[in-house]
C-alpha cells in the first residue's frame, strides 16, 4: 500500500511516516501543498493524507487540484479546527474521510485500511476470496478456517492482490504499491515472495490463488465472496 | 393601616410608594403637533378678535347710516300745517315696523311746547333720554333704558313756516338692540366656523406634511429591524441627505461588528491549530514510543485532556448564538444535505439510509457555523449509532400567542439507543458512550452549548419509529 502524507508540522510528519512504514506502507512524505500536488500527481498512490492547513497551497486546494488532475485514490484529511464547515467543504472537494487533530495513531490505521479496502469494492474489514480468508483489522490471513503464518511483507503482498482479486496486477504495480523508493526493483524478490505464498496458502496446489500472467503480472484468481462475520 | 402611611394625600403616597417610570419625551409628531396648534390658535384668534371688532364697528356705522335714513325719511315725509304749526308724521312710514306695536322700531318727533308725536310703534314707551336738539346738530348712540339696550339717532332741524318763522323739531329713530346684536352674533358664530375650519384644516395638512417628512425615520426602523432578524445585510436604501450621516454610521457599525467577529473566530482558529498539532505530535511520538516510556499513561492521559479541553472551548468560543446585527437566515435544507452526503461518504461502510423531513422554507436565525455544528454534530452521532437508518427532522411549531413559530429539530437513529438513566450520563461534557468509536466526546456538549446560546432545549428520548436514540431540539423564534 503507497501512501501520500502531506503535513508540514515536521515532527508530527515523521513520526506519522515512521509509524505507517512500520505497519507496512509505502510512504511518500510532502511538507507542502506543491511537493504533494507533485507526487501526488506522479506517483501510482493507495490513498492520501492531506492536513487541511499547508503552506503554498491550502489542504483544500490540493484535494480539488489531484481530483481535477483525475487522482482517484481516497483522501483523508486531517484538520485541526474540526469544524463541520471544513469537514463539509474538504468532502465535496472530494476528500472521503476526516480525522480531528489530534488523534489516535490507531484510529488513523484504522481509517486507511478501511479506506483502501472501500476503494477497491470491499465493504467489510474481512476479504473472502472462497476459502481464504484475510481480516484487514486483524491483520491474519486463514485458509479454510485455519490461521497461515505470514510476514508483513508477505501480508502486504496478499492483501494487495485480494484487494483485487480478478484483476490484473503488473509487477511494476506491486513494487511501486508495496515497497519504498530505494527498493531495489530489479531483484527478484517479489517471485520469491509470491513463491512463498503460494506454498502457505495452498501447500498441495489443490487452490491456485495466484495465477501468473507471463510477462505482465499476477492475479488473484480466487472470486470474491464477501464474508458474512464480521 | 399604620400611621405612617396613612399620609393626607392618596397622590402623595402614590409617589412615594412607587418609582415613576422615567417619561418617554414627546413624541415629534406631537411636539409638531402641540407647536401649529399653539401658534394656530394664537394667530386665528388675533384675526378672529380683529375681524369681529372690525364687523362690531361696521356694524354700529350701518346702524347709524339705516337711522339717519330713517331720520331723512321721516324729515322728507313730514308735513306741518303752516297756521298753526300743527305737525304731522307721514302717512306710511318708511319701514312697516314702524306701524307695529313693539316692533322694535320707533320714531319720535318732539318740539316746543311739548310737543311730540311718535311713531304707532313707540306709543307708550318712555323716551326720557331724548332732549331737544339744536338745529343741525345730531346726537346717536346706544342707550341703556328699560325697554334694554337702544341704539338711537336724534337729528334737530328748524322747520320754516311760510310767515317767516320756524320752530324747532327733533327726529329722533330708535331700534333694540337684538337686531344688531343678531347681526353682530350671526356674523361672529359664522366667524368662529370658518376659522375654526381653518385651523382644523391646518393641523390636519401640518400632520400629514410631518407623516411625509418622517417617512424615511420609520423606513430606517423596518430596515433596521430586517437586518436585525437577518433579511438584509445593510441598510440599503437611499435616504434623505439629513439622514446619509447617520445611516453610513449604522452601516459602518454593523461592517465593523461583523468584521470583529471573524478576525475572532479566526484567531481562535489559529490558536487551535497551533495547539493542536503539537498535541499531536506528543501524542503520536509517545505512542510509537515502547509501553515502559516512563509517564508514557500519565502524559498520554493529560495530552487526551488537552486537547479535550482546547477542542471544546473553540467549539464554544466559536459559538456565537444569536447575535443583533450579524445574523442571517440560513436555510436547514440545504445544509443539511451538505451535512449528510459527507456522513454518507464518511461511513459509506456501513450503508446508513438517512431520510429528512424537513418544512419548506425552514431557516434558522443566527451563524451558518452554529447551524452546522448543530446540524453535524447530532447527524453524525446518529451516523455512529444507527444501525440502517437515520431520521432529521425540522419542522415548525407554531407557538400560541407568538408571531414566528418556534423550530423543532430532531434526529433519530434505529442504535442500540440510550437508556432513561443515562441520558444524564451522556450530556455530561466529556463523558464518551463508546470508547471504540472515534470522536472527542464533545459533539454532544458542543450541541448543548450551542443550544442554550440560542436558548433553545435539546431532550434525549427514544425514537418513536426506529426504537434507536432520538435527539430533539427546540428553537424559540427569537
Amino acid at each position: 500500500m503507497r501512501i501520500l502524507l502531506v503535513e508540514d508540522e515536521a515532527p508530527l510528519r515523521e513520526t506519522l511516516a515512521a509509524r505507517l512504514k512500520r505497519d507496512g506502507f509505502a510512504v511518500d512524505a510532502a511538507q507542502d501543498g506543491e511537493e504533494g500536488m507533485y507526487l501526488g500527481r506522479e506517483v501510482p498512490f493507495d490513498l492520501a493524507i492531506i492536513d487541511l492547513g499547508l503552506p503554498k497551497m491550502s489542504g483544500m486546494d490540493l484535494v480539488r487540484a489531484l481530483r481535477e488532475a483525475g487522482q482517484r485514490y481516497p483522501i483523508l484529511i486531517l484538520t485541526a479546527r474540526g469544524s463541520w464547515q471544513d469537514k463539509v467543504e474538504g468532502l465535496k472537494h472530494g476528500a472521503d474521510d476526516y480525522l480531528v487533530k489530534p488523534f489516535h495513531v490507531e484510529e488513523l490505521l484504522a481509517r486507511i485500511n478501511a479506506l483502501v479496502r472501500r476503494a477497491s469494492g470491499w465493504s467489510k474489514p474481512v476479504l473472502a476470496c472462497g476459502p481464504i480468508k484475510l481480516d484487514t483489522t486483524a491483520q491474519t490471513v486463514s485458509v479454510e478456517g485455519k490461521l497461515v503464518d505470514l510476514t508483513s511483507y508477505e501480508y502486504k503482498v496478499l492483501e494487495y492482490l485480494m484487494l483485487h482479486a480478478g484483476e490484473l496486477v503488473s509487477k511494476a504495480d506491486l513494487t511501486e504499491h508495496i515497497y519504498q523508493q530505494d527498493f531495489d526493483r530489479d531483484s527478484n524478490v517479489l517471485e520469491v515472495f509470491i513463491g512463498r505464498l503460494r506454498r502457505k496458502l495452498d501447500p498441495e496446489g489443490t487452490l491456485k490463488p495466484i495465477e501468473t500472467v507471463r510477462g505482465r503480472g499476477y492475479r488473484f484468481a480466487i472470486p470474491r465472496s464477501e464474508s458474512d462475520d464480521e | 393601616m399604620d400611621a405612617d402611611t396613612a399620609l393626607p394625600s392618596p397622590a402623595a403616597k402614590a409617589t412615594t410608594n412607587e418609582p415613576l417610570p422615567p417619561r418617554r419625551p414627546f413624541s415629534l409628531a406631537a411636539r409638531a403637533a402641540l407647536a401649529t396648534g399653539l401658534v394656530l390658535a394664537a394667530f386665528l384668534g388675533v384675526v378672529g378678535l380683529t375681524l369681529s371688532r372690525t364687523n362690531a364697528d361696521n356694524a354700529l356705522k350701518d346702524q347709524q347710516e339705516r337711522l339717519e335714513n330713517f331720520v331723512t325719511a321721516y324729515l322728507s315725509g313730514m308735513e306741518v300745517v303752516n297756521r298753526t304749526g300743527k305737525v304731522f308724521l307721514p302717512d306710511t312710514p318708511p319701514d312697516q315696523a314702524f306701524s307695529r306695536p313693539g316692533s322694535g322700531l320707533y320714531a319720535v318727533v318732539i318740539g316746543d311746547n311739548n310737543l311730540r308725536l311718535e311713531s304707532p310703534s313707540a306709543i307708550g314707551r318712555d323716551f326720557g333720554f331724548l332732549r331737544q336738539l339744536q338745529p343741525g346738530e345730531s346726537e346717536f348712540g346706544p342707550v341703556d333704558t328699560r325697554m334694554g339696550r337702544l341704539y338711537y339717532y336724534a337729528y334737530g332741524v328748524s322747520w320754516d313756516l311760510s310767515d317767516r318763522k320756524s320752530i324747532p323739531l327733533t327726529v329722533m329713530v330708535a331700534q333694540t338692540e337684538d337686531v344688531i346684536e343678531g347681526q353682530n352674533a350671526e356674523t361672529r358664530r359664522s366667524l368662529v366656523f370658518w376659522l375654526s375650519s381653518l385651523g382644523v384644516m391646518l393641523i390636519l395638512l401640518q400632520l400629514l406634511l410631518l407623516r411625509w417628512s418622517l417617512t424615511p425615520l420609520r423606513k430606517v426602523a423596518t430596515e433596521m429591524s430586517r437586518v436585525e432578524r437577518g433579511h438584509a445585510e445593510h441598510l440599503d436604501n437611499q435616504y434623505p441627505l439629513e439622514l446619509t450621516g447617520l445611516t453610513e454610521r449604522i452601516n459602518a457599525f454593523i461592517d465593523s461588528e461583523r468584521e470583529q467577529r471573524t478576525r475572532y473566530r479566526n484567531t481562535l482558529a489559529d490558536l487551535a491549530h497551533s495547539l493542536k498539532t503539537p498535541l499531536a505530535v506528543i501524542r503520536s511520538r509517545l505512542e510509537l514510543a515502547g509501553e515502559n516510556t516512563p509517564f508514557r499513561g500519565d502524559v498520554l492521559d493529560q495530552v487526551r485532556r488537552m486537547d479535550e479541553l482546547v477542542a471544546y472551548q473553540l467549539a464554544r468560543a466559536a459559538t456565537s448564538g444569536r447575535q443583533t446585527f450579524a445574523t442571517t437566515a440560513v436555510p436547514f435544507a440545504e445544509h443539511a444535505e451538505d451535512l449528510v452526503q459527507s456522513l454518507e461518504k464518511v461511513y459509506a461502510a456501513k450503508n446508513v439510509l438517512c431520510e429528512f423531513d424537513i418544512d419548506e422554507g425552514a431557516v434558522f436565525y443566527g451563524e451558518q457555523g452554529d447551524l452546522l455544528e448543530l446540524m453535524g454534530n447530532l447527524l453524525e452521532n446518529a451516523f455512529k449509532w444507527a444501525r440502517h437508518r437515520v431520521l432529521l427532522v425540522v419542522r415548525f411549531e407554531p407557538q400560541a400567542g407568538r408571531q414566528r413559530p418556534d423550530l423543532w429539530l430532531s434526529v433519530e437513529d434505529d442504535g442500540p439507543g440510550i437508556d432513561e438513566d443515562k441520558v444524564e450520563k451522556v450530556l455530561q461534557r466529556g463523558v464518551r458512550g463508546d470508547e471504540r468509536v472515534q470522536g472527542h466526546g464533545i459533539g454532544l456538549s458542543i450541541v448543548q452549548d450551542i443550544v442554550r446560546a440560542y436558548k433553545g432545549e435539546l431532550t434525549v428520548d427514544r425514537s418513536p419509529e426506529f426504537g434507536g436514540a432520538r435527539f430533539a431540539v427546540r428553537l424559540p423564534s427569537g
